[in-house]
This record gives C-alpha cells, sequence and structure tokens, in this order.
C-alpha cells in the first residue's frame, strides 16, 4: 500500500481529489471565491488532463473525485469527461445549474446510474433573495434544472451557500428540495469563505490552513491544500495556499500535502465543515 | 515580477518567511514552492556557515558577482564582504574599482582570486597552473566547495539579472553609509 493510500485509509488525508475544470462562469455571485465571470481568463485544465488526474487519483489510492470552477458546464466536452472519470472513482461536479438546456439535460442521461451527483447551487427558497446572490432569474432556471436532472435519474446534491440561515430559512429550503426528489443527505450548507469576491463584498468567514481539510485540489495553475485554496483577488491567483506548481505526477503534490499535514501541530484540526 | 510577502507565501514557503523578509531571492522562488523548499536549505549550505572562512567565501561571491556584473548580488555581498570583515578598499577591488593586485598580497587569495577570474570571467577549461596555484593553498574538499560556491553565485548572479530583482531599502542605505553605493 503506497504511503499515500494508508493516509487516505487511516483518514489522515481526505479521499476526495478536487479539479477546477476552469475558472470562467457565465454568472457574477457576489461571494465567487474566484472573481468568476464571463470574461475572466479561463484557466481551463482540459479533457485529458482531468482523465489523467483521474487515473492518477485512483492509483495512489484516493478514493473519490471532485470537478468544480468556474462553471464545468461551459466545457462543451464536460459530460463525456465526469462519465469517464466516474468510471474510475465516483465523482461530484459542482455547477451553478443554470446551462441545462435540453441538449445537455439529454446529454445528462448517461450519467443515471453512474456513481456521479451534480451538486447544484442553491441559496434561498426565497426567489428574491437567492436571485440578489447569484444573478437575475437564478432561482427559476435552477429548480427547472434540478427537476429534469432528476426526472433523468441523475442524482443531484444542494448546495446552499449561506452568511447566516435561521431555522425557519432552512425548513423552507428542505421543502423545497424534498419536493424536488433531492434526499435530506444530498443537501449540504456551507459557509460564505471570505476569498476572492467575497472580501470586496463584505462577505463572510475568515479561513487559515486549519480551517480547511486538506483536500488535494489540482488546477491549471498548481496543487492547492483545498479547492478554497485557488481563489482569485483583484485578479491575482492567490498562493497561500498553494501546495505545488507541480501537478504531474499527482504522486508529487499529493506527498507535499502529506507532509504539510504531518508537520502540522497535534490537534491542528480542520475547524470548518465546508467540504 | 512579484515578490511574494509573508501573507501571499506558499505553504511550504511559510518557514522561510517567519523570520521576516527572506529576500528578493527566495520571496521570488516562493511562486514555484517545491523549487524554493529544495533551494533554499542548498543555498543556506553553499553561503551560510562551512568549513572555509566566511572571507575567504565572500571573495569569492563578490568576486564573481562582479565579472557577471550582477547589481543585485554586488550590493547585497559588498556588505556581506565588509560583514566578514573586508575593507572596504577590498570590496571595491573585488567590485572592480583598482586593481586586485594592490589589496590582496596573501599568497592563498591570489591564487584563489586568479581561479575565480578564471572561473566566471572565462569559458571552457581553467588552465593547469591556475589550477596548481590554487592545489597548493586548498586542500581538495575547500577546492570542490570554493568552485561550487563560484558555479551557485554565477547561477544566481543571472536569475537575480534577468529577472532585475530590487535590493531592498535596507541594503541600499547602508551601502550608503558605507559609501559603496
Ligand atoms: S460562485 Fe460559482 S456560479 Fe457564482 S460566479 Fe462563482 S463560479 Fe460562477
Amino acid at each position: 500500500m503506497s504511503a499515500i493510500a494508508k493516509a487516505v485509509a487511516d483518514r489522515v488525508l481526505p479521499g476526495r481529489v478536487w479539479l477546477y475544470a476552469n475558472y470562467h462562469c457565465n454568472l457574477t455571485c457576489t461571494y465567487c471565491l474566484t472573481e468568476s465571470a464571463p470574461k475572466v481568463a479561463k484557466r481551463e485544465l482540459g479533457a485529458q488532463r482531468m482523465l489523467e488526474v483521474a487515473a492518477q487519483a485512483r492509483a495512489l489510492g484516493f478514493t473519490s473525485l471532485g470537478v468544480t470552477g468556474g462553471e464545468p458546464f461551459l466545457l462543451s466536452y464536460l459530460t463525456e469527461t465526469i462519465s469517464k472519470m466516474a468510471e474510475m472513482l465516483p465523482i461530484v461536479v459542482l455547477t451553478n445549474g443554470t446551462l441545462f438546456t435540453h441538449a445537455r439535460l439529454e446529454e445528462a442521461r448517461g450519467l443515471a446510474g453512474a456513481p456521479v451527483a451534480i451538486q447544484i447551487s442553491l441559496d434561498s427558497a426565497d426567489p428574491v433573495a437567492n436571485d440578489t446572490m447569484r444573478g437575475p432569474d437564478n432561482f427559476r432556471r435552477v429548480v427547472a434544472a434540478i427537476d429534469a436532472l432528476v426526472a433523468r435519474g441523475v442524482r443531484v446534491r444542494i448546495a446552499t451557500t449561506a452568511e447566516h440561515i435561521d431555522e425557519h430559512e432552512l425548513e423552507r429550503l428542505c421543502e423545497l428540495h424534498r419536493g424536488l426528489g433531492v434526499a435530506d443527505e444530498d443537501h449540504v450548507v456551507r459557509p460564505i469563505v471570505r476569498r476572492g469576491r467575497a472580501i470586496d463584498s463584505g462577505l463572510g468567514v475568515d479561513t487559515d490552513l486549519i480551517d480547511l481539510p486538506p483536500e488535494l485540489t489540482v488546477t491549471a495553475d498548481g496543487a492547492y491544500w483545498s479547492p478554497f485554496g485557488p481563489t482569485v483577488h483583484g485578479g491575482r491567483l492567490d498562493t497561500d495556499l498553494l501546495v505545488s506548481r507541480t501537478t504531474s505526477p499527482l504522486d508529487k503534490p499529493a506527498r507535499i500535502l502529506l507532509r504539510l499535514v504531518q508537520g502540522r501541530a497535534p490537534g491542528d484540526d480542520a475547524k470548518l465543515d465546508i467540504r | 515580477m512579484e515578490l511574494l510577502d509573508a501573507r501571499r507565501a506558499p505553504l511550504l514557503a511559510r518557514p522561510f518567511f517567519e523570520g521576516g523578509d527572506p529576500g528578493a531571492i527566495a520571496a521570488t522562488i516562493a511562486h514555484v514552492p517545491e523549487v524554493l523548499d529544495a533551494t533554499m536549505p542548498f543555498l543556506a549550505q553553499m553561503f551560510g556557515p562551512s568549513a572555509l572562512p566566511a572571507r575567504t567565501k565572500e571573495l569569492v561571491i563578490l568576486r564573481t558577482s562582479a565579472l557577471l556584473d550582477c547589481r543585485y548580488c554586488i550590493q547585497s555581498h559588498s556588505i556581506a564582504a565588509r560583514d566578514a570583515g573586508l575593507a572596504r578598499d577590498e570590496v571595491l577591488a573585488l567590485r572592480g574599482d583598482g586593481p586586485l593586485s594592490n589589496q590582496f598580497t596573501d599568497g592563498a587569495e591570489r591564487a584563489l582570486l586568479d581561479w575565480v577570474d578564471a572561473v566566471a570571467g572565462s569559458t571552457g577549461p581553467v588552465s593547469p597552473e591556475i589550477g596548481d596555484a590554487l592545489m597548493s593553498h586548498f586542500a581538495e574538499p575547500d577546492v570542490i566547495e570554493l568552485t561550487l560556491l563560484a558555479g551557485t553565485t554565477m547561477m544566481l548572479n543571472r536569475f537575480c539579472t534577468a529577472l532585475g530583482l530590487p535590493t531592498s531599502p535596507a541594503a541600499l542605505a547602508r551601502l550608503a553609509e558605507d559609501c559603496l553605493l
């Protein structure tokens, strides 16, 4: 068993490897970690590289994958690529859920029954509150996409990113997702992390190393400690949570990450549950 | 070229920022943390305390930097040379302001400077006469370390010059005080 496989088995390292498929997005959310927008640098990983990372992650003993961005579904090859990646490891794909045209939905049928979860952002059961954060007409499009994906047998998770959420608001959201056929275990609520555009919007909680689970995250620019690491602020890529610029072979950043984890003081474990 | 600060220092680079500003070279290489992680212990060994006297090492570093015309290293190591006990006139001579022969009369130091001029100031093999003269004053491990020191300095000279690394304001103030700017 490799040192990485052992660390994953012993829960010293989380089992998931994240991939930043791209950085551009059709939306411009107020709290976006990556300052994503339609015209930003794409920083695209590419289908070939995504498949390589998946294969290397599996060979090293990681147990699952995550794909995020930017908006990954802006990439024409995404569905086919995640379908192939899912043959190697179970995968969750984060999306804003606004790009599911009829053609995309039909393509997504191929994901039904595969170990793939499409995680869609929905921040409030109140369309106005949701759309204030995420853009006009977001609520309607997202709800329609969730409904259509569930109808096609695709596993959907819902991610709610919120600064504060009271019990009443949470209950409304849960009623909504249950009504859409999304189970409670597939609804995650995460705090806003004060990085990227959230800094300028005055939102979120400050984080550092010890707050974040060490989930190896591969981007076009290098490997990071967590998917909350390769953020962008003021148009500049953050480097404070950079593990290494080298990402291939994956063994290299994985070993550095393990070394960093093992170098932490005892008890310095992740404080925030923001996976 | 952005010099990373402690706030933007990548994880592997953080230890190098713990004692304050690590200098322009480390703050630049920090962009590639795995390279910094491998390079800094090597540079610390090459430029820090070792079996060779600090004065001897600074002769090699400053003379090499002058031959490669590296403004950053000449300025930084003029200070390091003064701290290692070199006189201001010796520093100036190593930098090419005045003949070396007036300042350096010790046989070992003359042989060393001839060797450095051959290693860093030209290409191709070093003449046997210059090599033999050096070997008559220094033990084999010393020659190996001195040669690696000249080579490492040349690497950093080109790195600092190509990227135009800035000399720190504190170093410039110190040089001004010593009329070495
Ligand atoms: S938070 Fe997600 S959906 Fe919103 S702008 Fe950023 S990448 Fe796009």
